[in-house]
């Protein structure tokens, strides 16, 4: 290219006060001209530009949403709940894979004999408790540092993975229920005993480490179905009308130790 | 160090996800959107999200760039259409398209017109809105639709003002 945008033309131009024809010409000619683009470079804001380039950097540098994380963002969820979400151990993919194997696998069990069926009703309020053993504490969230020091309770990130927590495994435990032998109540039986176990675990948190709290809760139920099932020679004691209620009796005490306890868990700094 | 680097060759870098590639493309091709924006555009606010726009754009998409025609260009047409979808964000109100409302003064124009021959005495001819709709679908390259959108008004009325326009550039320079 050997016509180039006249000087005084470029400086009018870079003012905005070139005539229209004139501009049409210098904005054909620009695109395709290194020179040009050089003698114009100059008479633009230099400081401008790089605040400019100061943002592109900051937004290259962000880290980039995982799945699970803009899932939630388009689904209305504030950015910064998400990306507690998101860092959420049990929310990942394996963990959720894990949870409906182990589901299948019960749900198979429990098509063959009666045995199965305790089997699955036993293993399925468990996995709620095992996600939120996982929720939060120094060996598995990833975020747990910054999570002490945000300034944002450590109970309520904890409720709010735990919830997070509910939510998935219950529909995954829903789904695998379909799958039980003929549509009978039992498919649903579980339900309580999670919810029961689940708000046992966290009030217990509020004391003790988390995977500690879900541990000592998870024997306790495995012990009383164990138990009920062999004293009584009726395997889905626990499970009955007498079980469901103790079930959610046992959870409204535990909701309402974990309402007091809120400041207590605050103090320590959370679950350590 | 990249001086000697053609835009090709440091837009093929920016591909791999080398920065400093970016860095040379936005140094070089920045300041001149930057204005042609200005032309477009009367907030500086929405032209400096605009470029910042654009060159995440290129960043992410550099890989797409075809090889046909210049890199310049390329960065033009993802400009323009970035410029677009800022407007489009914004309260109409607060946008002014600096083209259609910087001119009162046809009467020089017409003069200047003269002095640069035919085709631009005829363009400059055009009424302000007639210009703006020229220079939108035949300079930027927009459709009907992105046109409108650019510049406030219904894709019909950028095609019927573009119908006006050419009938008179044809009967100017017939």
């Amino acid at each position: 290219m050997t016509w180039h945008v006249r000087p005084d033309l470029l400086e009018r131009y870079a003012r905005g006060d070139a005539e229209a024809t004139q501009a049409y010409s210098v904005e054909a000619h620009l695109p395709s001209c290194e020179h040009c683009r050089g003698q114009i470079a100059a008479l633009v804001d230099a400081g401008r530009l790089e605040r400019v380039w100061d943002d592109i950097e900051e937004h290259l540098d962000a880290p980039r949403r995982g799945p699970v994380e803009a899932g939630l963002i388009r689904v209305g969820v504030p950015d910064h709940v998400a990306r507690l979400l998101g860092a959420t151990p049990a929310l990942r993919l394996s963990w959720l894979l894990a949870c409906a194997l182990v589901l299948v696998f019960a749900a198979w069990g429990a098509s063959r004999r009666t045995e199965g069926l305790v089997v699955f009703l036993a293993l399925a309020p468990l996995l709620p408790i095992a996600g939120i053993a996982a929720a939060y504490g120094p060996d598995l969230d990833p975020t747990y540092e910054i999570g002490l020091a945000a300034p944002m309770h450590s109970l309520r990130l904890l409720l709010i993975r735990a919830l997070a927590v509910l939510v998935t495994t219950t529909a995954t435990t829903a789904v695998a229920s379909l799958a039980l032998p003929g549509l009978h109540w039992s498919a649903a039986a579980w339900l309580a005993p999670s919810l029961g176990l689940t708000l046992t675990s966290l009030a217990l948190a509020t004391r003790l480490a988390a995977p500690a709290a879900c541990g000592s809760v998870a024997v306790v139920w495995l012990l009383s179905v164990a138990i009920g099932g062999r004293v009584t020679d009726e395997p889905l004691l626990v499970f009955g009308l007498a079980g469901q209620l103790t079930c959610m009796l046992v959870a409204a005490i535990a909701a309402a130790v974990l309402a007091r306890n809120t400041d207590s868990f605050e103090r320590r700094g959370g679950i350590a | 160090m990249s001086a000697e680097r053609s835009d090709v060759e440091v837009l093929a870098a920016v591909a791999d996800g080398d920065r400093r590639a970016l860095r040379v493309l936005y140094d070089r091709h920045a300041p001149w959107l930057a204005l042609r924006l200005a032309r477009r555009c009367a907030d500086p606010g929405v032209v400096d999200e605009t470029i910042q726009d654009t060159f995440m754009a290129v960043w992410r998409s550099a890989g797409r760039y075809s090889g046909q025609g210049d890199v310049g260009a390329w960065i033009w047409g993802i400009a323009i259409r970035r410029l677009i979808d800022a407007l489009r964000r914004l309260p109409r109100a607060e946008v002014l398209v600096a083209e259609v409302h910087d001119r009162p003064c046809v009467e020089e124009d017409v003069l200047l017109g003269v002095e640069h021959g035919d085709l631009g005495g005829a363009l400059s001819r055009l009424s302000p809105e007639l210009r703006a709709v020229v220079q939108a679908t035949v300079l930027d390259g927009l459709t009907s639709r992105e046109a409108g959108r650019l510049l406030g008004i219904p894709a019909g009325t950028v095609k019927t003002r573009m119908m006006r326009a050419r009938a008179q550039l044809r009967e100017e320079l017939a």
